[in-house]
């Protein structure tokens, strides 16, 4: 960790900042919840690596997934990693983002999450460790050090390719709560249905 | 007054802030039993977020934040900062009392503009939080004021330093327990983060903002603590002679209210505001009452 190299820090402070202030928002879809809180609490501290949990992806920079992507969680899942802002980093936990997993012939679940958002790292395993996530972060260090973690990069340059993934599974689905299009006419906004679905 | 001091004094409180946001980070870590983020954590921090593309929802999301900022740095300036105080000779506390108010004032106009439900209610809480502690606040100022029969605030660090501490002199100790209890409330630290409770509503306030947007607002808050400490040491530790011993006030206080954050859990609202307007108030009340009488 040459987090303290202050000549190295100067040259780019920028990149610096990136490598060693991962700010992450954990989209916690199943059973990885149960492996983050002590990675984020005393008994593992990955504050000491400079990862923070926010509770908000405004403020994030590192996007984890952990657990299996049913196809209406996809949809929260994109929303969420084009509202980071721009130098961000995704990391998918376990195998089920990876392959699917123990869902790999679920009607429901989505097998490749890279198909419809660039991924930086995965970590396999059902469940992984919590070092895992370590080995993870410092991998990603590697990676933003020569240049090699630019999913968000990826993600602008082939949005075309990204988005007509994304409306293959997600156009037939619809929230009952958000209207086609995008926008909310004013005087349509009819209080109460949004959770009645 | 020197003109150098006009630069002077809020780089001390820039450097002293963004300190004590590493330093709280590292001791409540220790508390916790782990090993922590090292003390200048918040550094990489604010070059991060300086060094992102930020998202801006409209121009009183960027005007509310660095109002916010520019209140902070002009309040700094009315402070006394051991004999560093390019302002004091002007306005004393009524100035820096409302000065204070354009901190949260500044982030209530910008987190408005975002548009987020849970911006208006981290919006709302703070502005019913400054309500509970504004009034022993005030109570707690105007006793000092009666006490010490000024409103300059370097007039009562001098006469603080020819006599006994406003801490150890009879009405005042009342005060200074009163001020301390609505202390955590003033810094937005547990048990009164009801804010930007992160787990409840997506940090209030701050829940849009990301990027340069955040970073100003982190180095506001540095600001912010600052100043409620330094105010806390003036009324009551005697300032100091010279930026050094006040610089050991302020931090020895700010360590209190990091070991009462790292232990407490947080408080409702109502819990907050029925707690501010009965200990403190009561005690604040007292001692005004003491301080008219005794004079």
């Amino acid at each position: 960790m040459d987090r303290a190299d202050i000549v190295k820090a100067l040259r780019g402070p920028g990149q610096w900042g990136h490598k060693y202030s991962l700010w992450a928002v954990y989209f916690c879809t199943g059973c990885g919840i149960i492996e983050i809180p002590p990675v984020i609490t005393s008994r593992w501290d990955a504050e000491r690596f400079g990862v923070l949990p926010m509770a908000t992806p405004r403020q994030a920079n590192l996007f984890m997934i952990t657990g299996y992507v049913s196809v209406k969680t996809l949809r929260a899942i994109v929303r969420t990693y084009e509202q980071m802002s721009a130098p961000k980093y995704t990391v998918a936990f376990g195998s089920c983002p990876v392959n699917g997993g123990m869902y790999w012939d679920s009607y429901n679940t989505i097998k490749r999450i890279d198909k419809y958002i660039p991924i930086d790292g995965w970590i396999a395993g059902c469940m992984p460790r919590p070092e895992a996530i370590f080995i993870a972060v410092t991998k990603l260090w590697h990676m933003i050090d020569v240049g090699a973690a630019t999913g968000w990069k990826r993600y602008q340059e082939n949005y075309d390719h990204y988005k007509s993934n994304q409306d293959q599974v997600l156009g037939t689905f619809q929230e009952r709560d958000e209207p086609q299009g995008g926008t909310v006419p004013v005087g349509e906004c009819t209080p109460g249905t949004g959770l009645s679905g | 007054m020197q003109p150098v001091e006009f630069v002077l004094s809020p780089l001390v409180a820039f450097f002293v802030g963004v300190f004590f946001l590493g330093f709280s980070r590292k001791l409540t870590a220790r508390i916790q039993r782990r090993y922590g983020p090292p003390l200048y954590q918040p550094v990489i921090d604010v070059v991060k977020l300086f060094a992102q593309r930020s998202i801006s929802h409209g121009v009183l999301f960027e005007v509310g934040v660095v109002v916010s900022l520019v209140g902070s740095v002009i309040t700094v300036m009315f402070i006394p900062l051991g004999r560093i105080c390019p302002l004091c000779s002007s306005g004393g506390l009524l100035v820096v009392m409302y000065l204070m108010l354009f901190g949260p004032l500044g982030l209530a106009l910008g987190a408005g503009e975002s548009a987020n439900p849970n911006a208006s209610i981290g919006v709302s809480r703070k502005m019913l939080l400054a309500l509970a502690y504004e009034v022993p606040f005030l109570l707690v100022i105007l006793s000092v004021m009666c006490h010490y029969g000024t409103i300059s605030l370097a007039e009562i660090v001098a006469q603080q330093q020819a006599g006994r501490w406003g801490l150890l002199s009879l009405p005042l100790a009342l005060s200074a327990l009163a001020a301390f209890l609505i202390l955590p409330a003033m810094l937005g630290i547990r048990p009164f983060d009801l804010v930007s409770a992160p787990q409840e509503i997506a940090s209030g306030p701050l829940v849009e903002y990301g990027g340069r947007y955040l970073a100003v607002i982190a180095i506001q808050g540095a600001f912010h603590s600052f100043i409620v400490i330094a105010l806390f040491v003036d009324f009551f530790l005697g300032g100091g002679t010279n930026v050094g011993t006040f610089l050991l006030k302020v931090l020895v206080v700010f360590a209190a209210g990091v070991l009462i954050n790292a232990v407490l859990p947080r408080v409702k609202i109502e819990e907050a505001i029925k707690f501010c307007w009965k200990w403190p108030v009561a005690l604040a009340v007292v001692s005004l009452a003491l301080s008219v009488v005794l004079r």
